[in-house]
């Protein structure tokens, strides 16, 4: 047996067949100790194994007439007639089974790909307002009092953005769970690698202001420029910051405009 | 020899198609033209406004906003106030319709007081730029009800891509007197007798001055003003160098050193 | 202000800016014409290069053998060339009728150019006509000195209208900063706009990657001839006509990344929103695609080398080599080609916390990306290495010691760079990509210093048997068209990365794109367009290599003693 199973492995075809469920498992158990390999990822993979595989078969010419020995005899030889017919009926049955799980109609969106923070435009107009991006700064951090916006901003939080991102403002309030993307937590580092203009557009533009990078967007976020006044937004941002206790990037922090 | 060459098509085809189709699995990102140029039917109110401002900044504050050769826009005229609230006032939803149409045929309505001097605006915007300054201007005191309907409307009209329409840099006519209506030169410039002085007349300005000192003064309007006309320093437009094309500026600057 | 550039230029723009072609649209139709022009351009520019050289080859070393594969190129490059002028004419009428505004504005600055343009072409013609004519004439002695200097000259001019040409498109890409779009045309110096910012860089990319590109095609051909081979005599020539394409092919190919480092520079240096474009925006997703091209590229090359070890006598001795070669280069292969922006279901995305993998997130970076590619071309070298010294036994008295000089260059080499790719996960951006250049310099003097000592090392060298050209398995030389293909494709793709960051305009930031088709296309459209252009050139190379074969039959009726 063990004779057996030394020859086998030695040979090209099982070789071959070897390394790729090999290489199969190799991502498996990438899957397993962090987290699942995208299927799209999966596939590119495999297909680079498979590249490798029949160039190591074939860069040999003894190797290569091996390799295709028991293909050759599995399609001409009449002891292995039954292995041939069920081959027959097998492969165009994966070939088939493959393409259904392709087309058949899903729930879910498919497969695509959303930048996080996509950049911000260079200025946007705030209920007919320009604002330049580039350099606005929260204007409420030069007057007024500081706790007074704080309690405002607080108190809008509480009456507006509870329900999504969450009593902790760690982006787990009650719908949360139903969005896809989840809301932002602010607890993490996130707004701390954002300029307070970067959080005003993504709060005054919503998930419909998202550029083209960020989609196929389905951000609930809405469109807040409709609701609240521009006070009130800086207000808010200025509860976001001083409740987490972290501080925005300021301009010229840090080489560039870029948010991702 | 039909095997070799059918294997080498096969192989051919194959490695170019798999490529082809490895650029398609992936996302399909277009970049975009950003949005002031095209405006499309999709454009909000805001965009429209925001375009419309530029637009009028551009092309009509040199007559516009003077006081003298046209009504001010922006501001108080006649003690009732900018134009969106006095055309609201006036023709309530009328309102539109006649800013467009004062667009389109600016003889029809010339308010007591001026003169007719305004070119058709086509000659130098496409549909729905002409929307966007109306926009602008219904924004400026008024209610801002151009829509998305007008833009549809303006696009199956002008059977053209935005902005094609337009003043035309090269090709177009070397008719020097059709030019001198068309940019509006005799909107200030009096010529054979008749016209407003806000500028040197051309009759005879040949004498006056050399062919290179015209070429500059179109050019460079603000390069050195003619005696005289200091209290009208700074209005000529200097946008005449990208909008006529070489040929159109050497028609007009022969056609104005010949009269002597 | 800057916002209200493009409105001016639409308010100036005009109906008679732009023209209509039929069905395919006036963009598709420049594409096409301009991209088949530069691949037949980059084909008689390639060709040259080679063909002298191998004429010196055959000069220096008395070797009849390489005069003859020198002036079969050349043959090639006589059809070549009327089709290359044939489609640039074709491109001159289409953005005459097609984009009038952008023409005249071209025109008006680098008229004289192009009348100087004009003219060396026409030099360079007759030149190509004499050099091929007066092959035979000029076979001995001093004539065929003066017969390989015509070559030369040859060169001269071919490369001298192709900086011309790049002038005019790097233009487009990096006018001077001078330059806006108040600018008339007329006020703009000529030397100017010819030596901008991206001038030298693409010059010298477009000059090493003729030379690829000139190689991996004069390659396909000699696989056509070989698989049509009816004797073993033609079969042994094609065949190592062959070896020699894909030796030039890959040997400058290897190069090629480091020109293509200097010009991203370049463009990152120019303007920095444009280098974002190139890398970070729309176009990122392209870069995998070239890492697939890329990976085909050296998996082929380094295939059909393993394969032909085996008509080299001694080449046993590294088979068992090829296996673990064969594996790293797998693996960079996949390392490069890792996304790090995954494309994944909305499970995949939530069972990853987000659109980055934790683990293989480490795999997606620039760190790990430069170590793979920079390994995979150490690779490729000793592939050669062991290539070129399987039939030789060294006979100097410090061939075991320069041997482990060589391998050491080698441990060495790979040290580097895997200590800076590794390092490069743990400093800032600025630092990191300073590292890409240690690697790079690592990477390049291990294949100079390895090259000398194995020139003084196999001097004299004893053979341990000829090589058996013509015994080549069939499925070798296909290797040899997926080459040819892939380059030709390649060349399409980065073509488009170059014109693509332009964007919404025909001259950056100078002149606006104001016509319907001023949106930057998908990959998926490119991809579409790529291919169309790829076909309809391999479709016309494979008519001019068949006429190529008329003609051979045709002599070879009438002078039977030569062929």
């Amino acid at each position: 047996m063990s004779r057996r199973l030394r020859e086998m492995l030695a040979h090209p075809f099982w070789q071959a067949a070897l390394i790729l469920l090999a290489a199969y498992l190799v991502m498996a158990a990438i899957g397993w100790a962090s987290a699942p390999v995208p299927k799209s990822v999966v596939v590119q993979y495999m297909l680079s194994a498979l590249a490798g595989v029949l160039i190591y078969v074939s860069d040999n010419e003894g190797r290569w007439r091996r390799f295709k020995e028991p293909i050759h005899r599995t399609m001409v030889e009449p002891d292995r007639r039954r292995l041939r017919g069920g081959l027959l009926v097998l492969v165009p049955v994966f070939v088939g089974w493959v393409t259904y799980q392709q087309v058949r109609p899903k729930v879910s969106a498919p497969a695509a790909l959303r930048s996080v923070h996509p950049a911000s435009p260079v200025q946007i107009t705030f209920r007919g307002k320009r604002m330049d991006l580039a350099t606005l700064e929260n204007p409420l951090r030069q007057s007024g009092d500081l706790q007074q916006h704080y309690a405002a901003g607080r108190r809008i939080y509480y009456q507006n953005c509870l329900p999504c991102h969450g009593d902790l403002l760690d982006g787990r309030g009650h719908y949360a769970q139903g969005f896809n993307p989840t809301p932002l937590p602010f607890d993490g580092s996130t707004i701390a690698q954002l300029r307070e203009s970067f959080v005003f557009w993504r709060i005054a533009k919503g998930g419909p202001g998202l550029p083209k990078e960020g989609t196929p967007w389905n951000s609930a976020m809405p469109v807040w420029e409709d609701f609240l006044t521009e006070d009130e937004i800086w207000q808010v941002i200025i509860f976001l910051y001083e409740q987490t206790g972290l501080q925005p990037r300021r301009l010229g922090a840090g080489e560039g405009e870029r948010h991702d | 020899m039909w095997r070799i060459n059918l294997a080498i098509v096969a192989v051919t085809v194959g490695v170019i198609g798999f490529y082809t189709m490895v650029a398609h699995l992936i996302p399909q990102l277009e970049s975009e033209v950003p949005a002031p140029v095209s405006l499309g039917s999709g454009a909000s109110t805001d965009q429209l406004v925001a375009a419309g401002e530029q637009i009028y900044h551009q092309v009509c504050t040199a007559c516009h906003g003077l006081g003298t050769r046209a009504p001010n826009l922006l501001t108080d005229h006649a003690g009732r106030g900018p134009i969106g609230e006095r055309c609201l006032a006036v023709l309530g939803e009328g309102c539109k319709d006649y800013l467009h149409r004062s667009m389109l045929s600016p003889g029809d309505s010339v308010l007591p007081g001026f003169q007719n001097i305004m070119p058709v605006m086509t000659t130098q915007l496409g549909g729905d730029q002409i929307w966007a300054v109306v926009a602008f201007l219904q924004s400026q005191g008024g209610e801002v009800t151009v829509s998305a309907s007008d833009l549809e409307s303006a696009e199956g009209a002008a059977g053209a891509a935005p902005g094609a329409a337009a003043a035309m840099p090269a090709g177009g006519t070397t008719d020097p007197r059709q030019l001198l209506t068309q940019h509006a030169c005799l909107g200030c410039h009096a010529m054979d007798g008749a016209g407003p002085p806000l500028g040197p007349s051309f009759d005879g300005i040949g004498g006056r001055v050399s062919a290179e000192r015209i070429r500059r003064g179109i050019l460079f309007p603000n390069a050195d003003t003619a005696q005289g006309f200091e209290q009208f320093a700074g209005m000529m437009p200097q946008t005449f160098g990208t909008q006529l094309s070489a040929a159109q500026l050497e028609a007009i600057v022969q056609f104005l050193a010949a009269r002597q | 202000m800057i916002d209200l550039l493009p409105l001016l230029q639409a308010a100036a723009d005009t109906t008679g800016a732009y023209g209509r072609f039929p069905l395919i649209g006036a963009r598709a139709a420049v594409w096409v014409a301009a991209e088949v022009h530069l691949m037949f351009a980059a084909f008689v520019l390639g060709v040259p290069m080679f063909a002298v050289i191998t004429e010196l080859i055959g000069i220096v070393g008395k070797d009849a053998k390489y005069d003859r594969l020198s002036k079969e190129f050349t043959r090639l490059l006589v059809f070549a060339y009327s089709a290359t002028a044939l489609w640039g004419v074709m491109l001159v009428f289409l953005l005459t009728t097609l984009y009038p505004r952008f023409w005249g504005h071209m025109a008006q600055i680098f008229g004289l150019s192009m009348w100087i343009y004009v003219g060396i072409f026409f030099a360079e013609s007759f030149t190509l006509y004499l050099y091929y004519y007066g092959w035979d004439r000029w076979q001995a002695g001093r004539a065929k000195w003066t017969h390989w200097g015509l070559g030369l000259l040859l060169n001269v001019w071919g490369t001298i209208v192709m900086f011309i040409a790049n002038g005019w498109l790097t233009y487009m890409m990096s006018p001077p900063t001078t330059v806006t779009p108040e600018t008339l045309p007329s006020e703009v110096r000529l030397w100017n706009a010819l030596a901008n910012a991206t001038w030298m860089p693409i010059n010298i990319h477009r000059l090493i990657a003729n030379a690829v590109f000139g190689g991996s095609i004069v390659a396909a051909y000699a696989a056509y001839r070989f698989l049509a081979a009816k004797t073993a005599d033609e079969r042994a020539h094609y065949d190592w006509m062959g070896y020699v394409g894909n030796f030039i092919a890959i040997s400058t190919f290897i190069v090629l990344p480091f020109a293509g480092y200097w010009l991203g520079r370049e463009i990152y240096a120019y303007n920095q929103s444009m280098g974002i474009t190139m890398m970070g925006g729309f176009m990122s997703w392209l870069w995998i695609i070239q890492a697939v091209l890329i990976g085909v590229l050296f998996l082929a090359a380094n295939y059909y080398l393993w394969i032909g070890m085996q008509r080299i006598p001694g080449a046993e001795r590294y088979a068992p080599y090829t296996k673990w070669m064969l594996l790293v280069l797998v693996v960079g292969w996949i390392v490069w080609a890792t996304p790090h922006t995954m494309i994944a279901t909305r499970e995949e995305q939530a069972a990853m916390g987000g659109q980055y993998h934790p683990l293989l997130d480490v795999l997606g970076v620039m760190s790990a990306k430069n170590t793979a590619v920079n390994v995979m071309i150490l690779t490729t070298f000793l592939s050669f290495l062991l290539y070129r010294r399987a039939n030789k036994h060294p006979v100097v008295s410090w061939a075991r010691s320069g041997t482990s000089i060589q391998g050491a260059m080698f441990a060495l080499a790979t040290a580097v760079v895997l200590f800076f790719g590794v390092r490069g996960y743990f400093v800032d951006d600025v630092v990191r990509i300073g590292f890409s250049v240690y690697q790079v310099l690592a990477v390049l003097s291990c294949i100079i210093g390895v090259t000398v000592i194995d020139l003084g090392l196999l001097r004299g060298a004893e053979s341990r048997g000829a090589i058996r050209w013509g015994q080549m398995p069939e499925r070798s030389q296909y290797a040899l068209f997926v080459l040819a293909v892939t380059f030709t494709w390649l060349m399409g793709l980065m073509g488009f990365a170059r014109s693509g960051i332009r964007q919404h305009w025909h001259v950056w930031e100078v002149l606006r794109d104001t016509s319907p088709y001023a949106a930057t296309p998908a990959l998926g459209y490119a991809a579409n367009m790529i291919s169309a252009c790829v076909l309809i050139f391999l479709g016309l190379v494979a008519f001019i290599f068949w006429l190529g074969g008329l003609a051979e039959h045709a002599m070879a009726k009438h002078s039977p003693a030569e062929g």
